[in-house]
């Protein structure tokens, strides 16, 4: 059930009315919103909700555990356990045929053949995230930050939360689970804002991420050595926007959604294509799995706290693992590798003498957001193409020119504009057109939705593409 | 891993934290916005009319796709009830002409962007 379907709107419609006509019955509404999370995992497959039943229960298990055990061994044991069962689903499902295609690859590199079948098995949706939602809730408890859930539906309902569950924004245990202790009070959160937020979302993904991959990108990462130099150039800058306007798009749309439900998320997305430097992209983008990464990865691993070498091994390490948590492919682990270097060389060019003294002038900004966004850029490259092989391939392709045409059609530098212009929009905009059509009352607000809605209808096409990181 | 604040998240933050605002922060800007709302304003009972006045509205100007929607799934005619309301606002929709000019609009975009949708 993906979001910008009749399927959803419907879904969405009735999930509204129920959940607000059971406000004042908290836990009804909370066993109603998980019968309704579920409903929407099973619409993609109703075998996986196993899996999202086991990730809940090991979760609450653990949490209870981990909350009672008094001495510090046991409940270190408990947590560790806990991590290794999530992670192990994880690394079953996503990993162990990668994993078994590297063994395969060097042992036949030595002249051996072992006998190791491939498992084969389909990648669940959402897995990632569910991973990472429940890995949030123990590593909390344990380190005190929320007391463990006595209710098995609070913690299926955080790890299974439907705005949330397929494509993120990864909403923390701290973040979530006291939203769920009374009933919501629909005036902490603005409509106008709110309805403003799912239909800019659904005019990024429909229109902007729809036709750029549709009509460029998906044609042009294919088969590159059809295409000119021009155009490759071109389709890594669309797809550049591509991914972001479908990325941020489906975290609007969640956000938006959790919120009219009343449910409070993290942003997720500061235009990042202003970013000034790898950290400051790292600030602006993915932002709630940049904070993940950090407080349970980075940190952990020993984050700053023993030196410019063990900082650099730590960053290298988080980054890494970042992008191979997006898919089993070398592609994302080197995506991850050159975020991680450029972390590096970041961090150390922001502590240098130069930087202090020449970093703050306006011609040192703007090389610095032209460096940031090209390499940004040349790693989506990466991130985009299916095999080492592909990127390579991509890359020969621009260097080498073959002499062809270009083939660019005419709506693709219209339609990055527009996604430009998302990133050059003070931010302030929505909340303030928000708060201007909350004073104007209910018809203006619905002749102003609905014309919203009438325009992204007319421009976009009859289906819809799945979100990207619906794959991870 | 360690359960005490961390030194070294003062030098992460600068690598990898987003500038959020504090919880005090956030408590204080939803108490703002509960405030600006008065209950009638804010009752869940406007909002979802609202929501549903668009998407009404919505679905009386594009109606073919719900009624193709409702049509792919009553193979059993369990939803012929529905379907015939649908074919209903379908009529309605291209009697009045709205219809008509949601089609044409969406023709004409398509030929802008170059796909070959009816």
């Amino acid at each position: 059930m993906l979001f910008p379907t009749i399927d959803f709107g419907l879904f969405f419609a009735l999930s509204l009315a129920l959940v607000w006509s059971l406000n004042s019955q908290n836990n009804l509404k909370k066993v109603v919103l998980l019968a309704l999370s579920l409903a929407f995992y099973a619409s993609w497959n109703w075998r996986f909700l196993l899996l999202l039943l086991a990730s809940g229960v090991i979760s609450y298990l653990v949490g209870l555990y981990v909350d009672a055990a008094a001495a510090r061994p046991f409940r270190r044991f408990a947590l560790a356990l806990g991590v290794a069962l999530d992670l192990g689903i994880l690394a079953y499902f996503k990993y162990l045929d990668f994993f078994i295609a590297q063994v395969l690859t060097f042992a036949h590199a030595l002249g051996l053949n072992p006998s190791i079948a491939f498992v084969n098995v389909t990648l669940p949706v959402a897995i990632s995230f569910m991973t990472f939602h429940a890995i949030s809730y123990i590593v909390d408890v344990y380190r005190g930050r929320l007391a463990a859930s006595r209710s098995p539906v609070d913690i299926l309902l955080y790890i299974s939360f439907f705005p949330h569950l397929v494509a993120g924004p990864i909403v923390r245990a701290h973040e979530f689970l006291p939203q769920l202790a009374s009933p919501r009070n629909p005036g902490d959160f603005s409509l106008s804002e709110n309805m403003l937020l799912i239909l800019g979302g659904l005019f990024k993904k429909m229109v902007i991420a729809n036709y750029l991959a549709v009509r460029f990108v998906d044609p042009v990462f294919t088969d590159p050595s059809q295409f000119s130099r021009f155009d490759l150039i071109m389709a890594v800058y669309a797809y550049a926007i591509q991914i972001y306007a479908d990325f941020s798009a489906y975290t609007d749309i969640a956000i938006g959604v959790a919120a009219l439900l009343g449910y409070r998320f993290p942003e997720n997305f500061n235009q990042p294509y202003r970013a000034l430097g790898i950290g400051d992209f790292w600030r602006r983008w993915h932002m709630t799995l940049s904070t993940w990464l950090r407080d349970y990865l980075y940190i952990p691993l020993g984050g700053n706290r023993h030196g410019a070498l063990a900082t650099a091994r730590n960053l290298m390490l988080t980054m890494v693992l970042g992008g191979l948590w997006h898919g089993a492919n070398w592609t994302f682990l080197i995506w991850g590798a050159m975020h991680g270097a450029a972390l590096v060389a970041d961090h150390s060019w922001r502590r240098s003498v130069v930087f202090a003294r020449y970093g703050a002038g306006r011609i040192a900004k703007i090389v610095d957001w032209a460096l940031t966004f090209h390499f940004v850029c040349f790693a989506w490259l990466f991130f985009r193409s299916p095999s080492l092989d592909s990127a390579t391939q991509y890359i020969l392709g621009i260097w080498t020119d073959n002499g062809a045409q270009s083939t660019m059609p005419g709506i693709v530098p219209p339609l990055i504009a527009c996604g430009a212009l998302t990133q050059i929009v003070p931010p302030q905009t929505r909340a303030a057109l928000g708060a201007m059509l909350d004073d104007r009352g209910a018809v203006a607000q619905a002749a102003f939705g609905f014309a919203i809605l009438y325009v992204v209808i007319a421009m976009a096409p009859s289906a819809s593409a799945p979100f990207i990181y619906f794959q991870f | 891993m360690e359960t005490t604040p961390h030194k070294s998240a003062v030098g992460a933050a600068a690598v990898l934290t987003p500038r959020a605002p504090s919880p005090e922060a956030r408590d204080a800007l939803a108490m703002k916005a509960a405030a600006s709302h008065p209950a009638s304003v804010s009752s869940p009972r406007r909002r979802i009319l609202i929501i549903y006045a668009i998407l009404g509205l919505a679905w009386f100007a594009f109606p073919g796709g719900l009624v193709d929607w409702l049509d792919e799934r009553n193979a059993t005619g369990w939803l012929a009830a529905p379907l015939a309301l649908a074919r209903g606002i379908d009529a309605a929709s291209a009697a009045t002409g709205v219809k008509a000019v949601g089609q044409g609009l969406r023709k004409r975009f398509s030929s802008i962007v170059g796909t070959d949708e009816d």
